[in-house]
């Protein structure tokens, strides 16, 4: 981890985070540590560690935070955010460090496949031939068609299409 | 009792047992599953980590199209049920973001007003049709089939938005012990099961598995049962995975894994199809003899 | 105008104010809702940092009570109405049935020994059992039997053994009118049910416990005579934890207690210390997020508990306690400081510090009182600044814990007392005068 001298670390990072959706979480953390000793993936992986992202956050190691894999590790399954007393709620402040790192290009592989089919087919992951074949033997019927240029529409609105075309 | 059917779209990919058994019941349990037109992804933890906006956005789609209907969604898939609560509830208590999704949503014609609820399949069976309708309907119950129920994390976290929920595991428990089988106790049952981690880091998503399934062992049960089809996934063919990656015995786990919809057909009356018995990674024919 | 007050609540801060008041010259209902005075004090071992054994410095003041002229004590009571203004309440009294004449009982306990029925032990937080007549505790003030209808099974054998023929079968509850000139409220507190957070395990493994039930297990006086022995299997404990902040500081919406509780961190080092005193070879961790050691020479406490006692200190809160079937211990989850990584450590005993809250049943009482209570369920102040004893009911004062966890310690509640006290004779004085 890079190491910053006192006279770099500043607040502005926790108050960007602060200011993005889900994040506002950072500014009642007490780091107490009770998300990460309840952490599966903690269990698992010793550098995952989320009340160390939230102390990272915190003291504004910004390019550490938003160039690192923890936050692409985290499970989402909010075991952290139920237990967290003071509604730092690292669990959700997790989507908004993903959302500023997407923003600034950096958005891993897997999810990007995900985002690419949601953006081209309305779903983020597809039947194939087979299983679309095989619907019909079930006798599930056809499979629900989406929109899919409603669905283009709002995310060209929201830049959904730009933001994912630079991670690519 | 009508309900606007949100199928997702791992089911429909991967898991068309999981489909197959939750159309068969629902006629029999009073649960008319109307088709969503045109519904689009719920918006996964996958796309909320890619942009905010877009989630809610596209969450609010599929709630119009349920206002549309007239008619409450129910889920299927804990992640769906999640995305899909989640937004409901942020764009009817937040007017600002509420204004903002609208004006995104004019552009395909639609606008959110906060008119539906979103429930889960056990929501569903749990309160509105009610444990004792589901007893009644059970005519070959299992005689004490011991199960370990995987609730998932979505049922009931965050509890906050849950907060009406905070019973979910409980209900669920309630409804696989109507169908005859007893749910067992064992560590960290609200633990996740990896499945999110699929496709970005199996390692990891492999490593957390094996915790709950060793958990799920030593408490000596016959089979998992599972809601989210992610937990489906992970458990059963993850068990697989996990045999081989990390150079298990072939003996190792070997423990089948149900939807909940599956266990509820069977003690139910009726007989899973053999596409049905082959869609499971990890051999069923167990239970089935039970 | 009455010369006389109503202390509501029967614990040290009460205790304090009704003796300063009767000293004084004023006549005092001390009206207490448990069949004796003494409240939370009579139930710890030591009190911190001084290490005085609790009852000890209580029960002198106790028996004040007692026998003070001017002092009325109503035991078993409660207040159920009143009526009124400064200078002028009426305050209605209920009076529970004892089915024991308070005249003649001299709680010699013939009539308990002889008794075929059991309870749990509510002042030994349900850890051990009494009788269906039993005295609330050895140092109990009044010193009066009192039976519990609900575990009575009506054989009559405590009547037939009381040499002093004080059971009194046929006791009906007591209205009482009481013409006083002001009221003191001094509820105290109750400890949060750490069961509503159930990555504890608290009411479902066997030996996690809360920090009264530890008190009444190291007291003498308490289900084990005072023998520091676990739940599960009545084995000495060799290492015990200590969680801090288990309900306090937290603002999730099922629990919250955003506040800190102000004395949790201070007894649980006492206790640690007493625990080694006991048995110098326990291990003994304290789990904690901050450790408030403000005041009267607690920080050197710490210091002590550190370098003489070899406590440890770890500053993190455990996720979860899971429990090993074979052996009922517990094993804490929590990241270790040091390495920044996610260990386990197993303890025979764990032992929950929750979160102090109003005592059940304040709500009804404000309601009665016309008085606010905060959003906690404290009791509000005037001007919590200017003039905390006060409420905004002239006439009607508060003191103690049941103002909220701005009360650090026993001193604290004395204190407190005195001064509600003081600003009763105060007021009575100046209304007298005009």
């Amino acid at each position: 981890m890079g190491e910053s001298s006192l006279s770099s670390l500043s607040s502005d990072f926790m108050h960007e985070v602060a200011d993005t959706p889900r994040g506002r979480g950072v500014l009642t953390c007490i780091q107490c540590g009770r998300c990460t000793s309840s952490c599966p993936v903690a269990r698992v992986v010793e550098e995952h560690n989320p009340r160390r992202l939230m102390e990272m956050i915190i003291l504004g190691y910004r390019s550490d935070v938003l160039l690192g894999q923890l936050p692409w590790h985290c499970l989402s399954c909010f075991t952290c955010l139920d237990r967290c007393p003071q509604g730092g709620d690292i669990g959700e402040t997790m989507f908004a460090i993903r959302n500023i790192a997407v923003r600034e290009g950096n958005i891993p592989r897997g999810t990007l496949v995900q985002a690419q089919s949601l953006f081209d087919t309305g779903r983020v992951v597809t039947p194939s031939r087979m299983a679309l074949i095989n619907r019909q033997k079930y006798g599930l019927g056809k499979e629900p068609a989406v929109d899919v240029k409603d669905v283009q529409k709002i995310l060209r609105k929201t830049c959904f299409d730009k933001l994912i075309s630079q991670g690519s | 009792m009508k309900y606007a059917f949100f199928l997702g779209c791992l089911i429909p990919a991967r898991e068309p047992n999981y489909e197959s058994s939750v159309r068969r019941i629902a006629p029999k349990l009073g649960i008319d599953l109307m088709e969503m037109e045109g519904a689009n992804c719920c918006a996964p933890f996958s796309i909320q980590s890619v942009d905010h906006m877009s989630w809610l956005a596209l969450a609010a789609r599929n709630l119009c199209v349920a206002e549309r209907m007239g008619l409450d969604i129910m889920t299927l898939c804990n992640d769906c049920y999640e995305s899909l609560l989640m937004a409901n509830t942020i764009l009817k208590e937040d007017r600002e973001i509420g204004d903002k999704v609208n004006e995104i949503l004019a552009g395909v014609d639609l606008e959110f007003r906060g008119k539906t609820e979103v429930k889960t399949f056990v929501d569903v069976l749990h309160k509105d049709i009610g444990l004792g309708k589901v007893k009644n309907e059970v005519t070959k119950p299992f005689n004490g089939l011991q199960v370990a129920v995987q609730p998932g994390c979505h049922l009931t976290r965050p509890r906050r938005i849950h907060f009406g929920e905070w019973m979910g595991v409980t209900a669920l428990d309630e409804l696989v012990e109507a169908t005859g089988a007893r749910s067992i106790a064992y560590e960290r049952k609200e633990a996740c099961c990896g499945g999110p981690l699929r496709g970005i880091n199996d390692e990891v998503a492999q490593h957390v598995a094996k915790q709950k399934l060793d958990a799920i062992k030593a408490a000596g049960v016959d089979c998992i049962v599972t809601v989210c089809p992610f937990c489906y996934l992970e458990l059963d063919m993850g068990q697989l995975e996990i045999k081989r990656h990390m150079q298990l015995r072939e003996e190792e786990y070997n423990l089948p894994v149900l939807h909940f919809a599956e266990l509820l057909r069977m003690a139910m009356g009726m007989e899973l199809e053999d596409w049905e018995i082959r869609a499971h990674r990890t051999p069923i024919t167990r239970i089935l003899k039970v | 105008m009455h010369k006389a007050v109503a202390v509501i609540g029967g614990g040290i801060a009460g205790i304090q104010a009704s003796l300063d008041l009767a000293n004084r010259g004023f006549k005092v209902y001390l009206v207490e809702k448990d069949p004796s005075i003494g409240g939370r004090m009579a139930q710890l071992d030591k009190t911190f940092p001084t290490m005085d054994c609790s009852i000890c410095i209580l029960a002198p003041k106790m028996i004040e009570c007692a026998h003070n002229r001017n002092v009325q004590l109503l035991t078993y009571s409660e207040v159920k109405g009143v009526k009124g203004s400064i200078g002028n309440f009426k305050v209605k009294v209920l009076r529970k049935p004892r089915y024991v004449d308070e005249s003649k009982c001299n709680g010699c306990g013939i009539c308990a020994q002889n008794c075929p029925s059991e309870a749990p032990n509510e002042f030994d937080e349900n850890l051990g059992m009494r009788k269906a007549i039993y005295m609330p505790f050895p140092q109990a003030v009044p010193r009066v039997m009192v039976i519990d209808k609900d575990s009575c099974i009506e054989c009559g054998l405590c009547d037939k053994v009381c040499p002093a023929d004080a059971v009194d079968r046929e006791q009906q509850p007591e209205e009482m009118e009481l013409d006083v000139g002001a009221i003191a409220v001094a509820t105290g507190f109750d400890m949060f049910n750490p069961s509503v957070i159930p990555q504890y395990g608290y009411g479902r493994l066997k030996n996690v416990i809360t920090a009264m039930e530890l008190e009444r297990i190291l007291c003498a006086s308490g289900p084990t005579g005072g023998h520091l022995i676990r739940p599960s299997d009545g084995r000495i404990p060799r290492n015990i934890a200590f969680i801090q902040c288990v309900g306090s500081r937290d603002r999730r919406e099922w629990i919250n207690h955003p506040y800190c509780s102000s004395i949790c961190c201070k007894y649980a080092v006492k206790d640690a210390v007493l625990i080694k005193e006991h048995e110098p070879n326990t291990v003994v961790a304290i789990f904690y997020i901050d450790l408030r050691a403000f005041g009267r020479g607690f920080q050197e406490f710490v210091n002590r508990a550190k370098s003489e006692f070899g406590i440890r200190f770890v500053r993190s809160s455990p996720g979860e306690i899971s429990e090993d079937p074979t052996t009922s211990n517990l094993i804490v989850w929590f990241e270790d400081p040091a390495t920044r990584t996610v260990h386990h450590n197993s303890f025979d005993l764990v032992v929950l510090c929750p979160a102090l809250i109003p005592r059940k049943g304040v709500e009804d009482l404000a309601k009665i009182l016309g008085v606010e209570l905060d959003s906690y369920g404290f009791f509000k102040s005037a001007d919590s600044v200017r003039k905390p004893l006060d409420t905004k009911i002239p006439g009607i004062f508060a003191c103690g814990y049941c103002l909220g966890p701005k009360t650090g310690d026993v001193p604290d509640s004395i204190t407190q007392g005195s001064g509600t006290a003081g600003r009763i004779a105060e007021i009575l004085a100046v209304r007298e005068e005009s």
